[in-house]
Order: structure tokens, then C-alpha cells, then sequence
């Protein structure tokens, strides 16, 4: 065609991309992270869709390194956490819950088993700081304070670590092996251990103040709350956590064959299973229904197979004794009713439904309290516990509470997280430029902001467990693990709330072409997008959201 | 959940004036990529002309022909025998039309070109209306759905093009929607591979016509294969029937609850789409399971 001849009308000139569609919508898709349940329900923050994605791709190593930067226990976390992440998990309104502890326990036994190690800190900070008591809560601090570079001091009454998770939780619940295993690893990154030294009295403490700029209080709750019913001096009543603390030795104390329990907690519980592998008969007493027990329900069903009566609703009254061993327990009916906070209730005895349990002795374990002899005039307390902040700090600036001593929430995991929230407050405290990531503030996945049609239905792995009669010959672990190929298997499973797999579907689905790859994920070409959010229904983990427009 | 690996060329451009959330466009996307570059377009009056784009631009990174209302399947012809005696035969010649220019107005034409087995692929956007004019019925409208033109719910059922089409003993004829976007790919790609007269026929759920949030069209779909009201399925050489996916999970009332055209709906109305559907269904296991008995199984020939 000749230069300055008229370009025919039926001619195109170029593409509709000289059109900004942008402009017709109101609402334009965001590409997010988003926090999902279960990590927002964790309490070692545990950034399970990360992990699980890597389980899911066969990585286990990199699954142990993304759980281990918040909770260096995940194999005895995987074999007894409380799974308040499975209670969350979005799975639960789909088919059934993720078995996310499994999993953990899974790629925890398998570092074991590999050997891995944590790399030392990658610098050294000259700051001292101490951790009184090697509890879960402690021990965790400890680690979480090493890896940043500090040096650390940990103090511990006892001749060995590991506090209620040696000398309370049973080995058939949590084998030693891997408990010593998880602790060894800990004590690996250069961590000055003080066994058999005991911070009881104020002037203990002061001297440890006077040496380190931060002290984290963990030392847990061993004082044990007692029956008013009970007479303590007799040969027949005994504290349910001295039971524990001998029979996990292998010598618990010599009682007859009867054996009532009482108690509806998980201590409870380990006494009377424990009893029932020393050949006792027992009945276990609860004031709550079963339902309510604070026990975890599978403990509960493990306890009912193994043999263990339940006697739930129900309180001792009275206690006569019959002759030279034999003792008469009058009980009582009771609707418990719990109260506004944790560890609070009150209970109406039903009248007439007066019933008689003949034992031979009584095990309570109805709870304990810290021992605060070291604290005091020093810090503020509150229902006989330290009083502590959001960050695990106290009234004194550099003391930092945490673990059973500070908190009615009476789980192991939760005492890792309260350890490591003050390791992260004390990190903080002295470079207080470091903050941790927010992700508590931001709005959890739903499940509907799932696209369930990516995923086929699938129930959970069944829970494999030991025969209750080889259970009852001793120490061997009651639960088993998931097998190898169940694991990667049951990480497809998982909806990775929040956490982008790079599936391509927001680029794919857009009928305008307006979603982008770049490297760090995907991006929302605003020039183009009508605002459909179709870029965000078809996601399959939440990790688009609509954000009105106002312009 | 694993990706879908796509790795082709865009054809289609962003800036198009398809509405918010529509699924001819983002069918379109799929399907013009599968063809690829080497392509030739005929596009007929019908919402994708409007996509095709306002003179003098273009939302198609290949040649465009727009003929008029009648003539898609004329038009494909005589761009084919232009393109052989230029010795292109590698071009590819590909109709996009709606459902109002297949199955009413087109289809004299389509069904002579077919009988001569002209060498074309032929994409039927059903939409079920003649939507770019404001949603009147077409014959590819189904039972009681309400149109401008059928507000009390339409009286005769759907035509059945795919069957129709089969019938011509054409070499490939198949169903597919966006819903299903691997079947979508690999069937647009596979009658790539074929010669001859190849017809697909696409649901593509109307967000304006059928009364479906902007968000919602793939789920539509994806409702209308889970019931059975359109089923994924092949046929080759016109007695080959291969059924892509094989369940039929989900109660007619599913669909028919998501969109607005449906909500006059009576419950006997309901009964009576749900056992036509029944019907239409088992016809077809009975083509799939007759063809696979007489050995006529697509890898046979």
C-alpha cells in the first residue's frame, strides 16, 4: 500500500489491549497470604500448611526445618499435643480433619532417626539471660534463645530434664527414647545446664537478676491441690503426681489391689492407666460428665479399653475405713458446672443418688498450683498464678512467666509456645527493632473461600493403636505413628489455608487475562481487571481476596 | 490439588468487552490457544463478535472473518478451498459462533458442510439464548428456562446438536466446557490432529442471561456435567461414543437452584427436566456401552 493511501475501515490497526477494562469494576482481587486455622489455633504457632506442603512434595527435611523454627519437640508434640490445629482445620466441614499430629510425629521420628541437627546461631550475642526450671516451657525458651545467639543458662531442680514430660507423662504415651532424643538435640547448641539447682527462695532469684539481663520463670505447677476428704497422713491416700513421678521410675508405691482415682484430667488418667500395668483394679472418679472430661477424648477411650471403670458425675463424700486395709468410698452424684474461666466450676451434689466404691487406696490428681516461694514481694500474681502479659512478661521488666506457673492452660504444647513467645519478648527486648510477623491479627481462612471442587473426598488415616494386652505388660507406646507412604499421602489432603502452591488457577480462570506470573507468585493487572472475582473462587487455598475500590 | 500445565501462546487479548466473570471469553482464551497462531477465525454475529472487538482493534492475535448471521459454516468453506489453492493447508480454519447461529439461523449450512465433510473446526458457544440481544430463546434453550421471549418458562425441550451433528457421520464430534479445563485443552488440541469436519459444542453459562453471580459461571458448569444435563462425552466417526466423566453425583435441582432463569420453576417442572435428564442419560451409557461392545473403541480404526 502507498504511503498516505486511507487505511481500509475493515482493516484492524491493532488489539483491544488500548482498552482499560480496569475501569468498569468496584472490587479488585488481592493476592494474599493468609494465616490459616490450624496455625492461628496452635499454640507454637505452627505454620502448618508450610510444613504439610512440604510433606506433601517428600521433603521431609525441610517440613522438620519449617516446624523446628517454632517448636523444637515436634516428635513428642506429634505423639501428645492436645490438636487444637485438627480441631480448626477447615478438612473438618469437608470430609474429616487433617491428622496433622500424625504427621508431625511422622517428620519428628524421622529426624530422629536421621540424626538432624539444629545449625548453630548465626551470630553470638553477648547478652546472658537464664531460664529457671527444664520443663517443656523452660526448655523451650532455652532453645528458641540459643538460636538467636544468646547465651543461655538453664537452671533445673531435678537431676534430669524434661520436667512434667519425664516425671508426669508415662512412657507409653511418650517413649523416653524420643524424649531424651529431642532434649539432647536442644542441649547440643551450647546450653550452660544447672541440674540440681533450685531457685525456691527470693534471695535466689535476686542473684540471678543481679547476673543476667532477662530471667524466664518456667517452673511449672508441683504443688499438688488436695481433697479435703482425703486424710494425706493415712498409708491409702497419696498425690496423684508422686504416683506418677514413681511409677514412671518403675516403683510405684506399694498399695492394694483397689485402686480409686480421682480426677478428670490427663493426670488423672495416666495414674489409672499406669495402675492398670501394675496389675491394679481401678475406678477412675471425675466430677465432670465424660463428655466434659478436660482428659483428651482419646486418652479417655484408650483408658476405657484398657479396663479403667469410670465413674464420671461423681464425687467422694466420705471415707471410712474397714478394717486393717480395706476402705468404704461414699460417693455422690454431681451436675459440674463450669465456670467463666479455665480451671473454675462449681458443683450440685444430686440428692439421692448416694452410691459406695470399695477400695483400697485413693490417688487424687485433681490439679496443681506453682510454688511461688521464689517470687515473692517480687512480681504480682493472680489466682495463684504469676500474672503475666500477652508477651509472657510480668510486673519486673526483666522477668518473663510462663508454663504451668503462669497459665491454667495445662498443656505441654502450649507451654512450648508460652516459651517461645518469651524468648521472642526477651529477643525483642534487647533489639527492639525485631518484631514477629502479625499473622494473630489477620482473619483466618474459611472454609468457604476454599475451592473444594480441586479436591476429592477422603477420609483421614484410621488411628492404629496397641491390643490392650500387650498394653498392659508395660512402658510399650500405646499409639502408632502413620506409616511412610501415608504421610505424603495424607499432606494432599491438606487445604493450604492461606498459603499460596502456585496452581496457576487465578492466571488460568481469568477470562480478561489480567493475572500475571511474576516470581514471588501471581499479580492483579489493574489496567484490565472487571472485578469478576472469579480469580478468587477457583482458588484452592484462600490466597485471594476481593477488596472493594473506593475511587 | 495439582497445577494444570498450559504452556501456550495467548491468542486472546485483555481489554475485550466481554462482561465481568464471562465464560465465552475465558472459554475462548483456551480454545484459540489450543488451535494456535497458524489459525483462521470466522465469527459470526453473536456475543464473541463483540469480544472480537470495535473497529479497527482486535482481541484476537489471529485473522478474524465475520460473515454474516447465516453463513459461519459457507464462510469456513470458502476460506478453506481459498487457503488449499494457496497451498496453506496447515491453517487452520476455526468457526467460533453462539447458539443462535448454530442451531436456528446457521444450520442449513452447517449441516450441508458437514454432509460434504468440509475441513473445519466448528466451536459451538451455547449459551442457551440469543443473550447478546438481550436473552431471547433459541432452540438451544432448555426446557423451562425463562427468556425475554419465553417469560413463562420455555415450552419444548433443547435441541440436541451434538447428537444431530454425529448423526452426519462426521469424524469428531464432541461436548466440553470451561469447567473442565484439561478436557477442554486436550479435546480442542486433539481435533487440531484431525481432518475433516470436527464440531464441539461448549456450554458456556450466561452470567446475565441465566441470572448467575459474577463469580459463578464455572460452577454453573460444573453443576450442569455433575447432573447430567450436560455431559462430557466424544463422538468419532459418528458411532464412537467415549463418556469423559463418567459420574452423574448430582440432582438436576443443584443446577437448576443456582440461576435465576430457573426460579418460576415448579416442582413438577423440576420432576419432569430431572427425568428428561434421566433419559437423555441413559440413552447415551447405552451409545457407550453399545460401541465399546461392537469393538467400535476409539483406538480401534
Amino acid at each position: 500500500m502507498s504511503v498516505g493511501a486511507p487505511i481500509p475501515t475493515a482493516w484492524t490497526t491493532g488489539t483491544t489491549e488500548v482498552l482499560k477494562t480496569g475501569t468498569w469494576r468496584a472490587a479488585l482481587p488481592r493476592y494474599v497470604s493468609a494465616p490459616s486455622p490450624c496455625h492461628l489455633a496452635c499454640p507454637v504457632a505452627g505454620e502448618s500448611a508450610e510444613w504439610i506442603g512440604r510433606v506433601r512434595e517428600r521433603d521431609f527435611r525441610g517440613a522438620w526445618e519449617i516446624l523446628v523454627r517454632n517448636n523444637p519437640f515436634p516428635a513428642t508434640a506429634g505423639r501428645i499435643c492436645h490438636r487444637p490445629c485438627e480441631g480448626a482445620c477447615n478438612r473438618s466441614g469437608f470430609d474429616s480433619s487433617l491428622a496433622i499430629r500424625a504427621l508431625e510425629r511422622h517428620v519428628g521420628d524421622r529426624a530422629i532417626a536421621e540424626g538432624w541437627r539444629f545449625p548453630p546461631p548465626p551470630s553470638e550475642r553477648a547478652e546472658p539471660v537464664a531460664v529457671v526450671g527444664g520443663g517443656p516451657s523452660g526448655l523451650s525458651a532455652a532453645y528458641h534463645m540459643r538460636r538467636r545467639g544468646y547465651r543461655v543458662a538453664l537452671f533445673e531442680r531435678e537431676r534430669e530434664l524434661g520436667g512434667l514430660m519425664r516425671y508426669g507423662i508415662p512412657a507409653y504415651r511418650l517413649p523416653r527414647a524420643v524424649l531424651d532424643a529431642e532434649i539432647d538435640r536442644i542441649l547440643a547448641l551450647g546450653i550452660d545446664l544447672r541440674l540440681g539447682a533450685a531457685i525456691d527462695r527470693p534471695e535466689d532469684l535476686a542473684r540471678l537478676r543481679a547476673e543476667f539481663g532477662a530471667v524466664y520463670l518456667a517452673v511449672g505447677a508441683g504443688r499438688q491441690k488436695r481433697l479435703q476428704t482425703l486424710d494425706y497422713e493415712k498409708p491409702w491416700a497419696i498425690d496423684g503426681a508422686a504416683w506418677l513421678r514413681r511409677a514412671n521410675a518403675g516403683r510405684p508405691p506399694a498399695l492394694g489391689p483397689r485402686l480409686a482415682v480421682v480426677g478428670g484430667g490427663s493426670a488423672a488418667i495416666d495414674v489409672a492407666r499406669g495402675a492398670r500395668r501394675f496389675g491394679h483394679e481401678v475406678t477412675l472418679i471425675a466430677l465432670e460428665r465424660e463428655g466434659e472430661m478436660l482428659a483428651q477424648r482419646s486418652e479417655i477411650e484408650e483408658a476405657i479399653e484398657e479396663g479403667v471403670r469410670l465413674q464420671d458425675g461423681a464425687m467422694i463424700e466420705r471415707v471410712t475405713e474397714r478394717g486393717a486395709k480395706s476402705l468404704a468410698l461414699e460417693c455422690v452424684r454431681v451436675d459440674f458446672i463450669a465456670g467463666a474461666e479455665r480451671g473454675s466450676f462449681r458443683v450440685e451434689r444430686i440428692a439421692g443418688s448416694e452410691f459406695r466404691i470399695a477400695a483400697d487406696a485413693v490417688v487424687s490428681a485433681i490439679g496443681q498450683d506453682p510454688d511461688l516461694g521464689a517470687i515473692e514481694g517480687a512480681l504480682s500474681t493472680r489466682r495463684a498464678l504469676i500474672e503475666t502479659g500477652e508477651a509472657q512478661t510480668t510486673s519486673a521488666p526483666d522477668l518473663y512467666a510462663g508454663g504451668d506457673a503462669a497459665s491454667m492452660e495445662r498443656f505441654v504444647t502450649a507451654a512450648i509456645g508460652m516459651g517461645r513467645r518469651a524468648a521472642l519478648a526477651i529477643d525483642a527486648s534487647f533489639a527492639a527493632a525485631r518484631r514477629e510477623r502479625g499473622a494473630a491479627s489477620e482473619r483466618p481462612v474459611p472454609l468457604a473461600a476454599i475451592a473444594t471442587f480441586y479436591y476429592p473426598k477422603g477420609e483421614r488415616p484410621c488411628e492404629r493403636r496397641l491390643g490392650v494386652e500387650e498394653r498392659l505388660r508395660g512402658e510399650a507406646e500405646v499409639e502408632f505413628g502413620i506409616l511412610p507412604e501415608e504421610a505424603p499421602r495424607e499432606a494432599e489432603r491438606c487445604f493450604s489455608c492461606g498459603t499460596c502452591i502456585f496452581c496457576d488457577n487465578c492466571f488460568l480462570y481469568c477470562p480478561d487475562l489480567a493475572v500475571r506470573r511474576i516470581p514471588s507468585g501471581y499479580e492483579v493487572l489493574g489496567d484490565y481487571c472487571k472485578g469478576c472475582g472469579i480469580c478468587v473462587k477457583e482458588c484452592p487455598t484462600g490466597s485471594m481476596e476481593m477488596a472493594e475500590e473506593l475511587r | 490439588m495439582r497445577a494444570l500445565a498450559v504452556g501456550y501462546e495467548p491468542i486472546l487479548s485483555s481489554g475485550h468487552a466481554a462482561c465481568p466473570g464471562c465464560i465465552e471469553a475465558l472459554t475462548v482464551r483456551h480454545v484459540a490457544a489450543a488451535l494456535g497462531t497458524n489459525t483462521v477465525a470466522v465469527v459470526p454475529p453473536s456475543c464473541m463478535a463483540i469480544i472480537a472487538g470495535p473497529q479497527p482493534f482486535s482481541s484476537f492475535k489471529i485473522p478474524v472473518y465475520q460473515p454474516s448471521l447465516e453463513a459461519s459454516a459457507a464462510a469456513a468453506t470458502g476460506l478453506r478451498r481459498a487457503l488449499d489453492a494457496q497451498e496453506k493447508r496447515d491453517t487452520l480454519v476455526a468457526v467460533f459462533a453462539g447458539d443462535g447461529g448454530t442451531y436456528d439461523i446457521g444450520f442449513q449450512c452447517l449441516s450441508s458442510a458437514a454432509e460434504r465433510n468440509e475441513d473445519f473446526i466448528y466451536f459451538c458457544f451455547d449459551n442457551e439464548g440469543y443473550m447478546n440481544t438481550g436473552a431471547q430463546k433459541s432452540s438451544a434453550t432448555p426446557h423451562f428456562a425463562k427468556t425475554g421471549s419465553t417469560p413463562a418458562g420455555k415450552a419444548s425441550k433443547k435441541k440436541n446438536l451434538t447428537e444431530i451433528m454425529a448423526a452426519h457421520g462426521v469424524p469428531y464430534v464432541a461436548t466440553a466446557c470451561a469447567g473442565y479445563l484439561a478436557d477442554l485443552i486436550r479435546k480442542g488440541e486433539k481435533a487440531t490432529r484431525i481432518r475433516g469436519t470436527r464440531i464441539i459444542t461448549l456450554l458456556v453459562p450466561c452470567l446475565d442471561g441465566w441470572g448467575l453471580a459474577d463469580d459463578c459461571g464455572l460452577e454453573a458448569a460444573r453443576f450442569a456435567v455433575e447432573s447430567g444435563v450436560f455431559p462430557l462425552y466424544e463422538v468419532e466417526e459418528g458411532c464412537r461414543y467415549t463418556l469423559n466423566e463418567a459420574g452423574k453425583t448430582r440432582p438436576v435441582r443443584d443446577y437448576l437452584s443456582l440461576q435465576r432463569r430457573y426460579r418460576h420453576a415448579t416442582p413438577e417442572e423440576i420432576d419432569a427436566l430431572q427425568a428428561e435428564v434421566d433419559a437423555g442419560w441413559a440413552r447415551l451409557l447405552e451409545r457407550v456401552a453399545a460401541s465399546r461392545e461392537s469393538g467400535l473403541t476409539p483406538s480401534a480404526k
